[in-house]
């Protein structure tokens, strides 16, 4: 028998349920003796694990190895596969390179769009380290378009204004082309190769290891060889992006699972604002593919079937370029109206034509490609038919703006979860509130990734003793993963998907009603308990896909119960948002009218309030309590907190 | 005696390889000899396969000689007739 030399771990352990943990070779186990299956579970032991190795994860693997930590990034695609290389737009920051800029309008401008849901502290630290983020970007390599004289160009985005809204449109979304996630995505992985993070590539990460309230690690799938992996460490971070595919037609990748959000909600955690779901106004009707806002910032317009710029009348300072969440409704106004364009009615039409063709060549050289390919348009002579489609998750897993994550009770407020953090899509600062600005989104990976690797830096050292962790940990994420993998029900994980989908898109789209979303509620109940009658096909552990796919499929039901009970609950409309029966934001004070003698309502009043959802797993209900907003900037003196205003743009 | 192929002396010394690694980590000897042990009965012509198992156990060593790399364990059920 050999020494057990420094082991945490005792050799057996038994649980209650039926899987039986060991350490191989202790009880005469073998490979296969056709008496048991076998799951064998490699343990290994990190300073640090980032779970996802999008812009975000690979932005905090790297800061962490830089810092000193021994780092494992486990991602179930390769890195430069992950859903940020999509991303077209840009990168917010108040360079000043087009004309005189100020962060402190940036701010302004987030905490606006985001109709005052937004933490202002997450979005002062984000909107004043912008200008250095994409600094060090630049430093790092990544090719910006640039003006004639050498600087980072700079182009129109939606929401973005100069003076505090009062000084006309801003130019400050740092753009490569119309490919700045490819480019982001691109540069940050070549970054990452000089530091010696360990890259655990096609491993999905089934649960998080928790223990006591803490987060003591992951637990994983390889889904090369079918072996389990343990990741220990003291500190993880989830950076697994969104959820797009619990609808039917999105412009995320159908990896975009919302897996993180999933193993924080088994985990006993609550996951914040999922209701908003941001539908981006142009993205190709049919094919559910991205143009990017960045054509309306060149000088794109949207018409109606009468060939009129109807966003006019919608926004009469902004136009094209009014926040996303305003112009989805417009276009979906005007199809209701019967203003829609083609046979059906039932698209707008989004013009480039009238641009110069070098202009649309050097600045939009791949949406002029997907409109060819998707939708057949020369962008030259037609305009695009667009619609809106989902496209971002504003909520995720509740942080505060140092990146840890947080839960909230009444009586202690928020209360930081030790050694779990997250950043990116999948974590809700937050920064983008109840509507996000575009271009902001590849702003808060850079900048939340790097400041979990900080705020890990600052609270912990490398090479810290691991606190001890119970053999059979993780025992009931491979309970699960069996379960999944012998499943002989009756309904196959695309049906069960596919009824999802269609629910979601049908029930909790642009406008909302209060018995459209109650039945929708009641039909994703319905298609939750199907669940329990799934069938699979493929009974290997190697490379078996059914398995991950219906893995998905049960991260993806979570995150969709949670959104539509969520925006049941929610009676008002903010952001993106909008409920038909209720027409209006419901803060502690009327905004629209002088604030002078009114009452301030309390906070179970008024509706300027973050969700927190949990749900049951076994049953699929959901439980939701709400939590206050943030007010406060991080230093008052330096740039002041704005007070809740009408939203108009 | 017939001579070892090529492929089998890599697959000899990948085992050696694999025994030398696994000497100071619990519960690895025991699962490599057993993987090796069933693995055995491939047919020697089966060359595509084997040259499959040959690389995925590199990858497998990689990650067995990480320092990070701790111990191997298992999780059992018995089997429940269907």
């Amino acid at each position: 028998m050999p020494r057990l030399f420094g082991m945490h771990l005792p050799a057996v352990s038994q649980s209650s349920r039926k899987l039986h943990f060991s350490v191989y070779g202790k009880n005469n186990s073998k490979v296969s003796d056709g008496m048991s299956t076998q799951y064998p579970v490699v343990d290994h032991e990190f300073d640090a694990v980032v779970v996802g190795a999008g812009g975000a994860g690979l932005r905090a693997a790297f800061g962490l190895s830089e810092a000193g930590f021994n780092t494992a990034c486990v991602t179930k695609l390769f890195p430069t596969r992950s859903h940020t290389v999509a991303a077209q737009g840009g990168i917010n920051a108040a360079l000043g390179n087009m004309e005189g800029d100020d962060w402190r309008w940036h701010f302004y401008d987030t905490v606006k769009g985001s109709d005052w849901l937004g933490d202002q502290d997450a979005i002062h630290y984000m909107t004043e380290q912008a200008p250095h983020a994409v600094v060090e970007l630049e430093n790092f390599g990544m090719p910006f378009s640039r003006t004639e004289d050498g600087k980072i160009y700079q182009r129109a985005f939606g929401g973005q204004s100069l003076k505090f809204g009062k000084g006309g449109q801003a130019h400050r979304c740092c753009c490569v082309a119309d490919r700045t996630g490819h480019s982001l995505l691109h540069t940050l992985y070549g970054r990452s190769l000089r530091y010696d993070t360990s890259y655990f590539v096609e491993y999905f990460a089934l649960d998080l290891l928790m223990e006591d309230g803490e987060c003591k690690g992951v637990i994983a799938l390889c889904m090369e060889d079918g072996s389990i992996h343990r990741f220990r460490s003291k500190n993880t971070v989830i950076a697994t992006g969104g959820y797009g595919r619990t609808y039917f037609s999105c412009t995320s990748a159908h990896t975009s699972t919302g897996d993180g959000n999933a193993m924080v909600t088994r985990a006993g955690l609550p996951c914040q604002d999922l209701e908003f779901v941001q539908f981006h106004p142009t993205g190709i009707y049919g094919a559910g593919c991205l143009i990017t806002e960045g054509c309306r910032g060149e000088g794109g317009i949207l018409i109606n079937s009468e060939g009129e710029r109807f966003m006019e009348r919608y926004a009469p300072n902004a136009k094209d370029l009014a926040s996303r969440d305003v112009v989805s409704r417009s276009i979906t106004i005007e199809i209701r109206e019967g203003r829609g364009c083609g046979p059906e009615k039932d698209h707008a039409y989004l013009q480039l034509h009238h641009l110069p063709p070098q202009q649309l060549a050097t600045r939009l050289p791949g949406i002029s490609e997907t409109a060819m390919i998707f939708a057949g348009v020369d962008v030259t002579k037609e305009p695009i038919p667009v619609l809106p489609t989902v496209h971002y998750n504003m909520g995720g897993i509740p942080t505060n703006y140092r990146g840890q994550v947080i839960t909230h009770t009444t009586e202690e407020g928020d209360k930081v979860v030790p050694g779990l953090f997250a950043c990116g899509e999948a974590a809700c600062a937050s920064v983008h509130g109840a509507n996000r600005l575009g271009a902001n989104s590849l702003l808060d990976l850079v900048v939340f990734g790097r400041a979990c690797a900080h705020t890990i830096a600052d609270i912990c050292t490398p090479g810290e003793k691991l606190s001890p962790l119970k053999p059979n940990a993780g025992e009931e994420s491979v309970a699960n993963l069996d379960k999944l993998r012998f499943a002989d029900g009756n309904m196959r994980t695309s049906e069960i998907r596919v009824n999802m989908q269609k629910t979601m898109q049908n029930h909790a789209a642009v406008f909302r009603t209060g018995k459209v979303l109650k039945e929708g509620c009641d039909k994703m109940d319905a298609i939750y308990q199907t669940l329990d009658d799934i069938k699979t096909f493929d009974r290997g552990i190697v490379w078996n896909t059914d398995l991950v796919e219906t893995l998905e499929l049960q991260n993806l039901m979570l995150n969709a119960v949670q959104t539509i009970n969520s925006a049941e609950q929610r009676q008002e409309s903010r952001g993106a948002h909008s409920r038909e029966d209720f027409k209006d934001r419901m803060d502690e004070l009327d905004y629209a009218k002088p604030l002078a003698g009114q009452v301030r309502k309390p906070i179970e009043e008024h509706w300027r309030k973050h969700t927190l959802s949990t749900v049951d797993p076994k049953t699929g209900k959901v439980t939701l309590k709400y939590r206050p907003v943030i007010d406060n900037s991080l230093d008052a003196e330096d740039c002041a907190a704005i007070p809740p205003a009408i939203r108009s743009y | 005696m017939a001579r070892h192929s090529k492929l089998q002396k890599q697959v000899l010394s990948l085992f050696r390889q694999f025994l030398r690694a696994g000497q100071d980590k619990p519960g690895f000897l025991p699962r490599i000899r057993d993987e090796f042990r069933e693995n055995s009965s491939i047919k020697k012509t089966d060359v595509m396969h084997i040259e499959y198992l040959y690389r995925r156990g590199q990858r497998q060593l990689d990650q067995l000689k990480d320092v990070n790399t701790k111990q191997l364990g298992t999780f059992s059920k018995p089997k429940v007739e269907r």
